[in-house]
């Protein structure tokens, strides 16, 4: 990131590369389409190379670049709300991505689905991005206590949920 | 179900969930986005840099405003009143400029705008009411009216001067900076007025003094409100 701010092309080129996979499962973990997910991505890199400014070298930048991508996420999910409620729909919508079924356990977006925004926020952060509690209070200008509290609760319900599927004795077989 | 029995389960919901091959053309569209040839640019200054030129940008409108109206408010201070009240709306000044540096970079820590706003008028609130006991409520109105006008008159350059500060980084959540940066402006306005207006009546100061930041503030929050909004459509 620091050779990115110093106008290296390939030091750019090479964060693209690197942390665009999981910007990317970031955005798909969401409930989004593909083809939405690749238009966040895209927006997220522009935002990035506008703010690179303000990352200081030193600093994690997983945390710098999740906060400007969830940004991303939250300022076009409302441009597409305002669209949706002002127009009225003529056509068909592209097909949206549907993940694999599988009967050996639930997918992650029906999990997901059942928690609030701010929970699945976090959930998605933790276990598909795999950042460490620290990196998600930076990432959502939130407390280490906040993002706990969260993940608690969305494990909480989430226990609840697959209890309800029947999840607790696979998981009982499993130990 | 233990924890780890759900992060297991999460994990395998994640294998079979979304793909982890992202198509490699939406990384080339990425890298495409790049300008052709990328100018250096030089990391922004240390938060704590920031935070000296807010406090010194609020610092300075109270001053140039008080001059402007004319101190006539300082000098019928006590001593202790004067101890108090300074260093009162300066902390609430330090903490707003630390709020308001918050907002000026992607991850740059804990959003406490409304902190900010809750310090900068509860604190100053507080101290006033220990410090004047003269409960007159005679010209309650039109001499507050005065004083909340002067003190915004006061806290319009102030914001004007701390947004472009801030533009100097990348504001992802205009509202939150909005907020911020109207309290820090709010106080500029209560500086002055406390350097300024010779009126020691406990009604009109705790209603018409700290109305200044709260004004401020929700019409910061306003603003970013409406910049946000903009930016969207």
């Amino acid at each position: 990131m620091a050779a990115y701010q110093q106008g290296d092309r390939d030091a750019a080129e090479a964060l693209i590369e690197r942390a665009s996979p999981q910007l990317h499962r970031f955005f798909m973990a969401q409930v989004v389409s593909r083809r939405y997910a690749d238009d966040l991505l895209q927006e997220t890199w522009l935002r990035i190379h506008q703010a690179r400014h303000t990352y200081r070298p030193g600093e994690p930048v997983l945390p710098w670049i999740y906060a400007i991508a969830r940004h991303t996420r939250v300022d076009s999910y409302r441009k597409v709300r305002r669209t949706e409620v002002r127009e009225q729909q003529v056509d068909v919508l592209p097909e949206a991505f549907t993940p694999a079924r599988s009967h050996s356990g639930p997918d992650l977006e029906s999990l997901l689905r059942t928690l609030p925004e701010s929970q699945r926020e976090v959930i998605v952060m933790l276990k598909v991005s795999e950042m460490t509690l620290e990196e998600v209070a930076r990432a959502t200008s939130s407390s280490v206590g906040s993002v706990k509290q969260k993940a608690h609760r969305a494990y909480q319900k989430l226990r609840q949920v697959l209890l309800d599927m029947g999840f607790g004795a696979a998981a009982a077989r499993m130990d | 179900m233990t924890p780890q029995d759900m992060d297991r389960i999460l994990a395998q919901a994640a294998e079979r969930g979304a793909p982890k091959n992202i198509d490699p053309a939406a990384i080339g569209r990425a890298k495409a986005s790049l300008p052709g040839s990328l100018a250096p640019v030089r990391p922004m200054g240390s938060a704590l840099a920031f935070v000296s030129v807010l406090v010194a940008v609020f610092a300075a409108v109270a001053v140039c405003g008080a001059v402007a109206f004319g101190i006539h408010g300082f000098p019928v201070l006590s001593a202790i009143r004067r101890a108090v009240i300074f260093p009162v709306v300066f902390s609430g000044a330090c903490v707003a400029a630390i709020a308001s540096i918050r907002e000026m970079r992607p991850a740059g820590g804990r959003r406490m705008g409304p902190l900010a706003l809750a310090v900068a008028t509860l604190t100053p609130l507080a101290a006033f009411a220990g410090l004047f006991r003269d409960y007159n409520f005679q010209n309650f109105v039109p001499e507050g009216v005065k004083c909340l006008l002067a003190g915004l008159v006061c806290a319009i350059p102030a914001a004007i001067l701390i947004f472009l500060i801030l533009r100097r980084g990348f504001i992802l959540d205009y509202r939150a900076a909005g907020l911020a940066t109207g309290t820090l402006a709010g106080l500029a306005g209560i500086g002055m007025l406390e350097l300024h207006c010779p009126i020691l009546k406990a009604p009109h100061i705790l209603f018409w003094h700290v109305a200044v930041v709260w004004v401020s503030g929700l019409g910061g929050w306003l603003a970013g409100w409406i910049a946000e909004t903009a930016k969207r459509k």
